[in-house]
């Protein structure tokens, strides 16, 4: 293994990576919702709901919802898990229990701002624990679908965390991920360059702060491409791994079975 | 108060054995690792660098 790892354009120790990415987020945690608004144009809304479609999740299912951060997420997979009756309760499945969504993240700061804002709208069958990818504290065999939307670039260890979210997913589970991606034509690749050049300026503007944007564009360079991801799920164990490509390959969503 | 279903499914990060609930201290206990994990605001936090090492005696207490 190597001893350092990528923090945006930088090397670094892994532990030092780990807590840099805390750092970041930490940061822009209290405006992190309106910028993603910003910065995505509204456009990570269409994408969460399309990669919890990919998910194909039903009443009564449990599901993990990694790097959850403000709750986009679990909020959209709580709704189909567990929906309401017009009575209020949630609806049971077809083993006759209502499903859970469990919301992991590393950082505090979000974990607490997605808790304030999932409660705000009532969505309880929500429930929070605060944990590291690469070292998941859930037994094994448990989640019948695992979402990450925007999690994996931040990931120190992507090999080990992919290992545990195939370890934390029942056979037959499904994992997906939601990640900006590798843009192939290179005039819209340009096009992309440009439009994230303007990010820092964003992020200083709104949150007081460029760093964590600046961090953003730059992991963004350092992740792995489409093919690139998919053969790194497939080393930890998942089957079946596809993606599809949305605007042209800024985003991209892999989904793989255990 | 973490949710009973919650805290059925979790474990100890580092050796994935089972946990403890010790109300008194609002803390998960592993006897394997010797760790207790502290629970903020009804968040467990299991972050194995953010953990406390149980004394001798309290793990003792778990055998």
């Amino acid at each position: 293994m190597n001893a350092t790892v990528d923090f945006g354009v930088e090397r670094v120790t892994p532990a030092e990576k780990t807590r840099r990415v805390r750092g970041v987020f930490d940061a822009v945690a209290h405006r992190y919702d309106c910028l993603n608004d910003i910065i995505s144009l509204g456009s990570h809304r269409l994408l969460k709901r399309a990669a919890v479609e990919m998910a194909r999740l039903r009443p009564g299912k449990d599901v993990l919802d990694l790097a959850g951060g403000t709750g986009d997420m679990a909020a959209l997979a709580a709704r189909q898990v567990a929906p309401r009756s017009p009575s209020g309760a949630p609806a049971a499945g077809a083993d006759g229990k209502a499903g859970r969504v469990v919301l992991a993240d590393i950082n505090r700061s979000m974990l607490t701002a997605g808790r304030d804002r999932l409660a705000n709208r009532g969505c309880v069958r929500v429930d929070f624990a605060q944990g590291d990818a690469a070292a998941l504290p859930f037994q094994d065999n448990v989640f019948h679908a695992l979402l990450v939307a925007f999690g994996v670039r931040n990931f120190t260890n992507k090999a080990a965390a992919f290992a545990e979210m195939c370890r934390v997913l029942r056979p037959g589970g499904v994992a997906v991920v939601l990640e900006f991606s590798t843009v192939e034509n290179p005039l819209l690749a340009r096009g992309f360059d440009a439009f994230k050049s303007t990010w820092p300026a964003l992020g200083r503007a709104v949150a007081g702060d460029g760093a964590p944007y600046r961090y953003l564009v730059e992991s963004i360079r350092e992740h792995p491409a489409q093919e690139a991801l998919r053969e790194m799920m497939e080393e930890a164990g998942f089957v079946d791994v596809e993606y599809h490509n949305f605007f042209a390959g800024v985003a991209a969503i892999h989904r793989g079975f255990k | 108060m973490i949710d009973p279903k919650l805290l059925a499914i979790l474990v100890c990060p580092v050796t994935k054995g089972p946990l403890t609930y010790r109300a008194e201290t609002e803390e998960l206990w592993c006897a394997a690792s010797g760790l207790a994990y502290p629970i903020q605001d009804d968040i467990p936090v299991m972050l194995q660098d953010e953990a406390r090492k149980l004394t001798d005696e309290e793990r003792d207490s778990l055998r």
